[in-house]
């Protein structure tokens, strides 16, 4: 015997982990509405011990039964049956306990459609706990078998079990549903069936929404009571933080202070991993003998890799502090106070914090926008978030306003360093905003900007759960930052090594002098020398094109390799002879200084804009599903740099 | 009186009336459990005509943009 089993619920209720869990596979779960986006098709684990071969399959997420997009559609398609010869025997409807009303509707409005070939599994209960009486209250009210659950901790027999004993015959569609005209675009496979009736009148339609909402309200009121205390602590902060004026000028001092805690706990975390990294690399300096496994692993894996891995501690508290600024339910309110400044540029207040993060890291940052339900707005936040000023650029900026901006005063009182900090940072962050807009009233156009959102009672963060998100993120940064830097590093030392010298061209030289034509001589330095005619024009050349090269694995490399390239070995940002060497670098022909202020400002630009991390192309590849849009905004990037780069070294020169 | 949601003032409460024909603001309120009928007071406007914050029913909280709030009308309770 053969039997399916459909899995419906909210977008983000927990469908995908449920399937996860039942079939064995590996859907990608993630706490954003819309992830699942098509149909998924898996079998139980159980089956082998059972004579009932049971399908599972996951539907996208909808809100009711009327579909607003195509993958609320695709369910729709799904639970109507209208694709030819695919029956189903059974519907578990994953219900969302945060969502509790608005799913009872969703359930109400399944039964009329399809009986009681349904159930019921409540999810997340992890975080609000139902009572066994309660869960019976569920059962007597809607009729249906009910089984409260939490993927995280749960019993696979036990929903396995569940859902096997409530298989009987196939789903015969007994009720009807009324659609509005304009949804039957989103259904792939419509046709006209008796159990659908077409309603012209969009007011009928949300009239039957409200019906089983009120339906469902009435149930909801008995089983759970409304938790007045916190009603009114939310209503008392709420008067202070979403004050128009206190509000606002609560939730820039927030994040101020997030960003200064960054720096200031960041450092000591930095240091101390920066100085293991070094003993690592001293240690297996001494244990290796001298030789080409040495450099790779210490030159190549270890320099690579623990220059990235330093970047740890920053996302670890990124991520704590936003973990309790999250869990207490104040990020909704900070999207409240920031919509207006974002519908500008087309996007909305669901944009702040994926822009925010990304002043850490942009990984994160495009991660963080999973949270945008509308996904033109999503693509044009992830699309620009690498624009905005991440911390990997500050050594990079340290060293060159450091070295060429002088360090005085300008209009009587602002410093010229600290001038040019900000500018580069204005830069970015307005250059993101603006190219967003450009990409909503082009590429990503329509779908009209809009803001909807539920502000959740205030809670107390937990401290527990914070730290359990910062030690996933840190270990997922370490494992796949890691792993792409990884085979990066190995390949950047191998295209700066090899082909190698002849040993008569080496012969009596200084060191220095022989690592630096090494290096000429290697792959990477033949592809800096063909690339120099696209440098000319912005002021660089192929030693500095080496260093950009070498920073679109990891902007940071940018200064150790500005090291190796003028011979100096390995020299970090606040090495002065690198500042002098920099200074004193004459161009062979005219005896003029290389560098000059218009040429730094040229690099800077250049790094403003470009996309140079081959992590952050990785991360837009997985959250975009395709490499056109990645390439793309590397592109794009890429153009933009140029031409800022362009434009700065003529007008300073 | 009927008014529409965007006028009505911080601390003012109000019955929502009816969600405007053919638009996404009925189906997206739904969504978010907030019907005809049922009971609101602004608790904040935002700077710049940004968002209006309201306190719906007993319970619950949500905001939504001032150009949406233009659309739903509804009745001042005294």
């Amino acid at each position: 015997m053969n039997s399916k089993v459909l899995l419906v619920g909210f977008p983000n209720s927990g469908k995908s982990s449920l399937f996860n869990i039942l079939s064995g596979q590996r859907r990608k779960v993630t706490n954003y509405s819309g992830i699942t986006v098509d149909a998924a098709q898996g079998d139980l684990l159980s089956n082998d011990q059972y004579e009932n071969k049971v399908k599972i399959v996951d539907l996208p997420g909808m809100y009711n039964l009327v579909p607003t997009s195509i993958d609320e559609g695709v369910t729709l398609n799904s639970l109507l049956n209208l694709t030819n010869d695919v029956n189903y025997n059974l519907v578990a409807l994953v219900i969302d306990l945060e969502r509790f009303e608005s799913s009872m509707s969703l359930c109400l409005a399944l039964k009329d459609l399809i009986g009681d070939k349904l159930i019921l599994i409540i999810n997340k209960d992890d975080k609000k706990v139902i009572t066994n009486d309660q869960r019976k209250l569920i059962e007597d009210a809607t009729g249906l078998k009910t089984l409260t659950t939490s993927t995280k901790q749960s019993n696979v027999r036990e929903i396995d079990r569940f859902i096997r004993d409530s298989i009987k015959e196939e789903v015969t569609i007994t009720g009807k549903v009324t659609l509005s005209k304009e949804c039957l675009e989103y259904i792939p496979d419509y046709k006209p069936i008796p159990q659908v009736s077409i309603e012209e009148d969009q007011k009928v339609v949300l009239d039957q929404i409200n019906q089983y909402h009120i339906k469902a309200r009435e149930i909801v009121e008995k089983i759970v009571r409304p938790d007045s205390k916190r009603v009114e602590v939310t209503r008392k902060l709420d008067k202070l933080l979403v004050h128009p004026l206190w509000g606002s000028i609560i939730f820039v001092i927030i994040f101020y202070l997030i960003f200064n805690s960054i720096y200031e706990w960041a450092g000591p975390l930095m240091d101390l991993v920066d100085s293991l990294v070094g003993q690592l690399g001293e240690w297996v300096s001494s244990v290796l003998p001298d030789g080409y496994l040495k450099s790779l692993i210490v030159d190549g894996v270890i320099a690579g890799v623990g220059g990235v891995i330093i970047f740890a501690p920053q996302i670890g508290i990124l991520f704590f502090l936003l973990s309790l600024l999250e869990q207490s339910g104040y990020i909704s309110r900070a999207a409240v106070l920031s919509d207006r400044v974002m519908s500008i540029f087309g996007l909305n207040g669901k944009a702040f914090l994926p822009y925010l993060s990304g002043f850490a890291c942009s990984i994160p940052g495009i991660m963080a926008a999973r949270t945008i339900p509308s996904k033109k707005e999503r693509v044009a936040t992830i699309m620009t978030i690498p624009m905005i000023t991440c911390s990997a650029r500050l050594p990079v900026y340290i060293l060159l306003i450091g070295t060429f901006v002088p360090d005085e005063k300008v209009f009587g009182f602002l410093n010229a360093q600290a001038l040019s900090f900000f500018f580069l940072y204005f830069l970015g962050s307005f250059f993101a905003l603006f190219m967003a807009l450009i990409f909503r009233l082009t590429y990503f156009k329509g779908e009209t900007s809009s803001f909807f959102i539920d502000l959740p009672l205030y809670q107390r963060p937990r401290l527990r759960i914070a730290a359990g998100t910062a030690l996933q993120k840190v270990k997922f940064f370490c494992k796949k930052a890691g792993t792409i830097i990884l085979v990066l590093s190995i390949g950047i030392w191998f295209a700066s090594t090899f082909p190698r010298l002849n040993p008569s061209e080496i012969l009596n030289k200084d060191p220095e002098v022989v690592a630096s034509l090494q290096l000429q001589n290697s792959l990477m330095g033949k592809i800096g020398k063909t690339i120099e005619p696209v440098l000319k024009p912005i002021g660089m050349d192929w030693k500095m094109g080496v260093g950009l090269l070498v920073a679109f694995g990891a902007r940071e490399l940018f200064v150790s390799t500005m090291g190796t390239v003028y011979a100096l070995g390995e020299v970090d940002e606040e090495s002065s002879t690198l500042r002098q060497r920099l200074k004193l670098e004459k161009d062979e022909v005219t005896g003029e200084p290389k560098f000059n202020l218009a040429v730094a400002w040229s690099i800077l630009i250049f790094f403003v804009f470009s996309l140079q991390c081959t992590s952050t192309l990785a991360i837009l590849r997985r959250e975009l599903g395709n490499w056109k849009q990645p390439i793309f905004a590397f592109t794009y990037m890429g153009v933009l740099a140029w031409v800022g780069s362009y434009i700065a070294y003529n007008f300073l020169s | 009186m009927q008014v529409r949601m965007s006028t009505l003032k911080i601390g003012e409460k109000a019955v929502i009336d009816s969600f405007p024909d053919n638009s996404q603001e009925g189906l997206r309120l739904l969504s978010l459990g907030i019907l005809p009928g049922d009971e609101v007071e602004v608790t904040s406007k935002a700077l710049f005509l940004g968002p209006l914050s309201l306190k719906h029913c007993k319970n619950t909280f949500f905001a939504i943009r001032r150009s949406h709030a233009k659309k739903i009308l509804v009745r001042l309770i005294n």
